[in-house]
């Protein structure tokens, strides 16, 4: 492909984005080619040492299926090639008619993974608005959300990442870090050589399981039963933060009537880990308190009681007295620079924005659309019709729930445009394709809140014909006549300078920086002088502001649906959206030699399960929920990595959407999120002389 | 002399070290075709990865008959030359780590070489479990991790007669 280079033979500094963990690199170009990507050496996040994914970016550049051309979908359902500017006049058009014709709110903004978060969410955030319209829908949806509640819930606030590294004690739910956050495990090394313990909750073993001190496999969405089985432990015992249960918190005595009936034993019996786990893991909490890291991963937050799980958890470290320590809930500060959204200067509020009335913490507190309830507005069955939807690098025909309904949902728009690298399984429904323009090829600010970093990002690329989403927003914009008042900015440049302007950091400062910028000193406890931002400025363990919504005051635990709701004919769990060690979730399995690793979907069963179903390793079977049903093989695992009864699949084939299983309608009441991991299915055999002729592969890695 | 050394107790298996190895050298990933290997024993719950020492005798060096295994000046690897490799895979046999496979594809012996002083895998241990240093420096990394520990045992706390 033609390509031109903003410096022929060079290195050039960079942030990674295969991955959200956004380490530094360098790029190494040869006459105009990337030849190589290394390590970039003194950055804080990943110091001098990347993952084989972000290696591979080159594998994404030059990939060969490459979208390059704008394409139109014509009568007879093929694509057909067009220029960029007819494209974008086409759509700027019929984005308008539908406007005209039925409001603006009937256009919706999707902004998936692919495209990354901070700043290129903010543009896509912008857009919708500044055309009128509140539906802003992401990724988000699935996967962060539900986390972000559970803690600003109770805190106000959520930094992602504690510290490890200086923690005495690590526990870790429902995660798999050496796969969705490599870093960590530097820090979990680092802080074990100083004698921390690691204490490893999930309901499948993985390799991290071996490095821990403490394993316990619990059921699949009972980890509230666990954090509260914990908080019970630690005011039994009398061994909590009573200095900030005095002055910072509301509704400690309700918790602590609450927790009562959670006992060792009744934890045993709702989560499968046994009574003296639970009383050892107590302990450790009590010996290593308050230097102790709690960390939640999105295995928590995909089930439809995950939020009161996870504040659960929060309240668990506010007991342990971590709040506002490095190795804790530490509560970071943001840099201060302009906002590209404009929540401030619009409210759209009472234009119904989507899902808001059924979860309205999710925009209350996010701003974020529910993208679960806008298939229902595809099909006609919402408040007013959702006729259009742009969407940006993401995925939701095979990574939103219940693929059957997203893919009818999203065939009944008068206008889909994807905006993408590649022809997926999305971008295969929609009416305009955009060639999408990957991380190498624009220059963005990057916020690390946890060590309050900033960076700035170096556009190396530039495929003629290819442009980023800055453009694609701005020349909409321009197309549809709000481009002069909201996108005025002629390149990123001036973009990252009107941002940067109320700050005393330059842009030509930050990218003399490729190592990052500290933008403010990192505070610590800044609680005690300060009130968090919660509605009632304390530590909320019972929260007004849900009560009021009619939700529960306090994180109540709720057995999750496959137990609450066991049904005869499905008696097994279905667990989804364990990681795949080189994708990142639908992404990165078009790259040929990640498949030499990844070769195809399997789902993961107990040895005795699959014996006592006369299975073998290997065989094509049939899974089915009460949504649908997924062919697929089967990988008999050894027989600690599952407990009996509970299989996994993962998340992100396009090819064997497990989605088609995960139900769209069963979603937390708080952050709407959806039930993916703890879902009730069935196994049938299929005829047997379909498993003959596949060649078992040697080891279904993961 | 730098060679590739593991600190066991920072390894939390991952396997990119294994993939990136792979990757380099056949493009796509083969669990023999590794220089480098991850082994998880799920019974055990034990991680251990090993890769080749470049002993200073080294036996693979010693028994080939086509003096293929030569020690690289620069980078002191012990390496195959693959134009003088006959393919009898008696170094192979004679390693006793199993730090040598064969390649059938192109007929020969192969072994880690160092990447020529630059290890693709150290690059990529983002646990920090995985050095191309001395191996001294191995030595010098568990005495500060011994101390660090006894230090805050409270028989050199309070000195060795407590009150
Ligand atoms: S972990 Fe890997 S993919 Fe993610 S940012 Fe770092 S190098 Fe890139």
């Amino acid at each position: 492909m033609k390509v031109a280079t903003n410096a022929s033979t060079k290195i050039l500094p960079t942030l990674c984005r295969m991955c959200e963990t956004r380490c530094a690199i360098n790029v190494h170009l040869k006459d105009d080619v990337i030849v190589n990507i290394t390590p970039f050496k003194n950055h804080p996040v990943n110091r001098g040492r990347m993952c084989p994914r972000g290696i591979a970016a080159i594998d994404l550049f030059y990939h060969p299926e490459r979208i390059l051309k704008p394409l139109k979908k014509m009568p007879d359902g093929r694509f057909q090639e067009i220029s960029r500017e007819q494209a974008i006049d086409e759509i700027a058009d019929q984005l308008q008619s539908i406007k005209a014709g039925h409001g603006a709110r009937c256009v919706g903004v999707w902004k998936g993974e692919g495209a990354g978060f901070y700043q290129q969410e903010d543009y896509a955030r912008r857009f919708v608005h500044a055309f009128g319209s509140p539906n802003y829908f992401s990724n988000d949806s699935a996967c962060y959300n539900g986390r972000y509640l559970g803690h600003s819930l109770v805190t106000g606030f959520w930094n992602p990442f504690p510290d490890f590294s200086v923690a005495d004690l690590i526990l870790l739910f429902g995660t798999n870090p050496p796969i969705c956050h490599p870093p960590f495990m530097r820090e979990f090394a680092d802080a074990k050589e100083k004698g921390a313990k690691l204490v490893v909750i999930d309901p499948r073993l993985n390799p991290v399981a071996c490095y821990a001190d403490v394993f316990a496999q619990p059921y699949p969405g009972t980890d509230g039963a666990l954090c509260w089985g914990l908080i019970r432990h630690l005011i039994e015992t009398k061994n909590y933060d009573t200095q900030l249960v005095e002055q910072y918190v509301v509704g400690f005595e309700k918790i602590a009537a609450y927790a009562q009936r959670f006992t060792p034993e009744y934890v045993e019996k709702q989560s499968g880990i046994y009574a003296g786990v639970v009383e050892e893991i107590g302990q450790l909490i009590i010996k290593n308190r308050p230097r102790i890291s709690f960390f939640a991963g999105a295995g928590l937050e995909h089930h439809e009681n995950g939020v009161n799980n996870i504040r659960a958890l929060a309240i668990l470290g506010c007991l342990a007295g971590t709040l506002g320590l490095k190795s804790g809930l530490f509560w970071p500060e943001e840099m201060g620079g302009r906002k590209l959204t404009l929540y401030d200067q619009i409210s759209l509020e009472s234009e119904g924005p989507i899902g808001a009335d059924k979860f309205p913490a999710l925009y209350d507190l996010r701003k974020e659309c529910h993208s679960m309830t806008a298939m229902d507005y595809m099909l006609g069955k919402g408040a007013y019709p959702l006729k259009a939807m742009v969407v940006t690098a993401a995925n939701p025909a095979v990574t939103n729930p219940n693929t059957t309904k997203v893919i009818e949902a999203l065939s009944a728009l008068d206008l889909l445009v994807v905006n993408d690298f590649f022809l997926t399984p999305t971008a295969k429904l929609a009416h305009y394709v955009l060639p999408a323009a990957t991380f190498l090829e624009r220059s963005e600010i990057h916020y690390f809140p946890n060590k309050q970093i900033v960076n700035l990002t170096a556009k190396i690329q530039h495929i003629p014909g290819v442009e980023n989403e800055y453009r694609l927003w701005h020349d909409l914009a321009h197309r549809l006549g709000f481009g002069e008042k909201y996108f005025p900015w002629n390149s990123e440049a001036d973009v990252n300078r009107w941002i940067l302007e109320p700050t005393d950091i330059t842009l030509e400062e930050l990218a003399r920086h490729p190592e990052g910028l500290v933008y403010k000193p990192i505070r610590y406890q800044k609680f005690k002088n300060q009130l968090v931002p919660t509605p009632s400025g304390k530590l909320e363990f019972a929260s007004s502001y849900l009560k009021n919504l009619g939700l529960s005051e306090i994180p109540e635990y709720i057995p999750p649906y496959h137990i609450r709701c066991a049904k005869e004919n499905y008696p097994f769990v279905l667990t989804t959206g364990a990681r795949k060690s080189l994708f990142y979730h639908s992404r990165h399995q078009n790259i040929p030699r990640f498949r030499t690793i990844h070769p195809e979907a399997f789902v993961e069963m107990h040895p005795d399960d699959a014996a006592q179903l006369n299975i073998q390793h290997n065989e094509m079977v049939r899974v089915s929920s009460e949504i649908g049903t997924l062919d697929i093989r089967v990988c008999i695992r050894h027989r600690s990595e599952l407990r009996k009864g509970v299989i996994e699949i993962y998340h992100g084939w396009e090819q064997w959407p497990v989605n088609l299983l995960t139900y769209d309608a069963l979603n937390d009441p708080i952050s709407g999120f959806p039930l993916l991991k703890g879902v009730p299915v069935r196994i049938d055999k299929i005829d047997a002389s379909t498993s003959a002729e596949h060649q078992p592969d040697a080891a279904c890695t993961t | 002399m730098k060679i590739i050394y593991v600190e066991q107790d920072r390894c939390l298996a991952c396997r990119n070290c294994e993939r990136v190895c792979s990757f380099q050298r056949a493009g796509g990933f083969r669990q023999e075709n590794t220089n480098i290997w991850v082994h998880i024993d799920l019974d055990a719950r034990s991680i251990f990865t090993m890769t080749c020492l470049q002993c200073e005798s080294a036996i693979c060096m010693e028994v080939c008959p086509a003096t293929a295994l030569q020690r690289n000046p620069e980078t002191k690897a012990v390496t195959v030359n693959e134009h003088q490799c006959v393919g009898c895979k008696m170094c192979i046999a004679a390693c006793p780590f199993g730090c040598l496979h064969f390649e059938n594809l192109r007929q020969v012996a192969v072994k880690c070489d160092l990447c020529d002083g630059d290890p693709a895998c150290v690059k990529t241990c983002m646990a920090g479990a995985l050095h191309y240093a001395d191996i001294n420096e191995l030595a010098q990394r568990k005495r500060r991790k011994i101390d660090l520990k006894l230090s805050k045992h409270p028989f050199f706390l309070q000195g060795l007669f407590p009150k």
